[in-house]
């Protein structure tokens, strides 16, 4: 695509940046923080924890009192805002979309600014609402007959319409429903996976910045940063008992979303084709039988109630209790696995490879080895991090 | 009524009418002219606005023809002494709605533009003022609907209007003539008021009317699906 070549750039740093308005309010106290090019990095934390102002600095909306932002080593105060904005994406809660203007026109606004001629920022508009999702038909509505979920796909659009290597977004799934809000979550990860822009973003859900980013920093009320690090490790391993309380009681299990199920230890001898019968469940000795029709999951046979019927009937005409959901090998995590074992009545989950041909169960004790395996791994990958040189606090 | 003093008399109307539009139109329209930039600079530095509003106050409740007279010293008996005291007067009526226009704009659109790259007057010229139409125009079509009723007074010092007409119908006690200028005081009005609210139309397609959607358009749109 027309993105493939986006040229890298969009580092951006914090050193020592400190905000206090003329009242005496310290919006953001020291602060250093390092945002590597093409990765998204979330600002996280209760309201007046100088997130917020800590984006707004970037693109010169807020000016630091003391310390220097700069963008790819450059200090942003020796830029003009204006041009220094052009190559900055903004997208906040409200859209800010112009409401005097059509969906295209708005998306072009920063070509046109940059010079281009219409007709070519049109075009070039209409190739962005293409990539958000947007169908070309609404190029010519004005925002207030789009819905919500609809104008925020064009403050999208709009953002990355002059393709900045940098987009800043304050709130930006705020104000619309949760199923609206996951997917324009899931839109700007796959944009992202594409365009591989420095994204900055801000929000007071930590679920959301658990889902969408690369690295976490968890602000303290008053701007200084409590814990900077990847979600999982977040989730892993929190910094103090304000992390922990911030990130919630159940961390422990949500950490599981992070983990892979391409390592899971698989149990194919429970699973057992529609035509096998009888005598062959019970010579299988496990308590739970997963029956197969062509491959694909049929449901789950409880041996002690077939042990009395004769040996030659077929495992598919004996009542079969439902599977649940089955979990994709090294798609799904081991969440959505722990979570098909809780829901089977069998207390194991179904393994299908991606065309959903079972591959073979899990029981709680292979899961519960392959979380075991997961936090053995978690130093190693600390690690890693470390060598690729992630933001030091 | 006599209705043969009209068709008689065809020419001085006409010729009144003339007179009471331009003394009608242009005073809203310099009222406009001055009211921008007063207004773009109270909405931009906020203490600018109460002093000025003050001063406007001040003068609209300084009676029109008190108002005549005070400038005839300097004016004389002419067009311009009215057309002056008028634009006084519009301006106090234009004035407020320009300023609240601009404060109407959201802060997200604003800082939005900001935000992308807009230099201050660029965004004041393809944003905010764009944005401020609707509040402007609905000052100005009171501007102008006062100032076509306010005019009659000029004729009080001589200046032409359909003022006369009143003046001339009361002295010979002769009604037709006060019918037909007040009847063409407030058509005029009416046009004025209509042609601007036409001007809104053109100049705002973006705004939402719900309510004022002509039939034809809505059932296009829901033919469409647009509607929902």
């Amino acid at each position: 695509m027309f993105y493939a070549d986006t040229p890298g750039g969009g580092l951006i740093t914090f050193e020592a940046v400190t905000k206090r308005y003329p009242d005496g309010t310290v919006a953001v106290d020291g602060l250093d923080l390092e945002v590597p090019a093409g990765k998204t990095v979330v600002l996280v934390g209760p309201s007046g924890c100088g997130k917020t102002t800590s984006l707004r600095m970037i693109n010169r909306l807020v000016e630091p009192t003391q310390g220097t932002i700069l963008l790819d080593g450059t200090d942003i105060k020796e830029r003009n805002p204006a041009h220094l904005r052009r190559g900055i994406g903004y997208v906040i809660q409200q859209t800010g979309l112009f409401p005097h203007r059509t969906v295209e026109d708005n998306i072009a606004t920063v070509p046109v600014l940059n010079g281009w001629p219409r007709k070519k920022a049109r075009a070039r508009a209409g190739e962005l609402m293409t990539l958000v999702g947007l169908d070309p038909a609404l190029a010519e509505r004005y925002p207030h007959q789009l819905s919500g979920g609809q104008q925020q796909r064009v403050g999208v659009a709009r953002a990355l319409a002059a393709d900045p290597p940098v987009l800043l977004m304050d709130e930006p799934f705020s104000a619309v429903d949760p199923v609206v809000r996951a997917s324009l979550q899931d839109l700007l990860m796959s944009l992202q996976a594409e365009l591989r822009k420095t994204i900055v973003l801000v929000t007071h859900d930590i679920e959301e910045a658990i889902k969408v980013g690369d690295l976490v920093a968890l602000f303290r009320p008053h701007g200084k940063i409590a814990q900077l690090a990847p979600p999982e490790q977040l989730l892993a391993a929190p910094a103090d008992d304000y992390v922990a309380g911030f990130v919630g009681f159940d961390r422990g299990i949500r950490r599981l979303s992070f983990v892979s199920t391409a390592e899971l230890t698989l149990d194919t001898g429970a699973v057992l084709p529609a035509d096998a019968t009888v005598a062959q469940a019970l010579a299988a000795g496990r308590p739970w039988i997963c029956v197969t029709e062509a491959q694909r999951p049929r449901g789950w046979v409880d041996v002690a109630t077939i042990a009395a019927l004769p040996g030659g009937t077929a495992l598919g005409q004996v009542r079969a209790e439902p599977i649940g959901h089955p979990f994709t090998v090294g798609t799904d995590s081991l969440r959505a696995a722990l979570d098909a074992a809780v829901l089977s009545p069998a207390g194991q989950a179904v393994a299908v490879d991606d065309d959903g041909l079972v591959l073979g169960v899990a029981t709680f004790d292979q899961l519960r080895a392959a979380i075991q395996a997961a936090d053995g791994n978690h130093d190693t990958r600390q690690v890693q991090h470390a060598q690729e040189g992630p933001p030091s606090l | 009524m006599m209705w043969s003093w009209i068709p008689s008399n065809w020419s001085l109307i006409w010729q009144l009418t003339w007179e009471n539009t331009k003394l009608g139109v242009l005073p809203a329209l310099y009222g406009l002219v001055i009211s921008l930039p007063l207004g773009v600079l109270a909405a931009r530095w906020r203490w600018v606005y109460p002093p000025v509003l003050t001063v406007v106050n001040i003068l609209y409740a300084v009676p029109s023809l008190a108002l005549f007279i005070a400038l005839i010293p300097a004016f004389g008996l002419t067009d311009t002494t009215v057309i002056i005291a008028l634009t006084v007067f519009s301006l106090c009526v234009i004035l407020p709605n320009v300023v609240a226009g601009l404060r109407a704009v959201p802060a997200a659109v604003t800082q939005a533009a900001t935000a992308m790259g807009y230099g201050p007057l660029r965004r004041l010229a393809t944003v905010e003022l764009p944005l401020a139409v609707p509040v402007i125009l609905a000052g100005l079509r009171i501007g102008v609907v006062a100032s076509i009723s306010l005019a009659s007074v000029g004729q009080l010092i001589g200046v032409s209007s359909l003022g006369y007409l009143f003046i001339d119908g009361l002295q010979r006690s002769f009604p037709t003539e006060i019918y037909v200028g007040l009847f063409l005081v407030i058509v005029l009005a009416l046009v004025c008021d209509l042609i601007l609210v036409a001007v809104k139309r053109a100049l705002t397609p973006w705004a939402p009317r719900p309510e004022r959607q002509p039939r034809r358009q809505q059932r296009r749109q829901q033919l469409t699906g647009a509607a929902s």
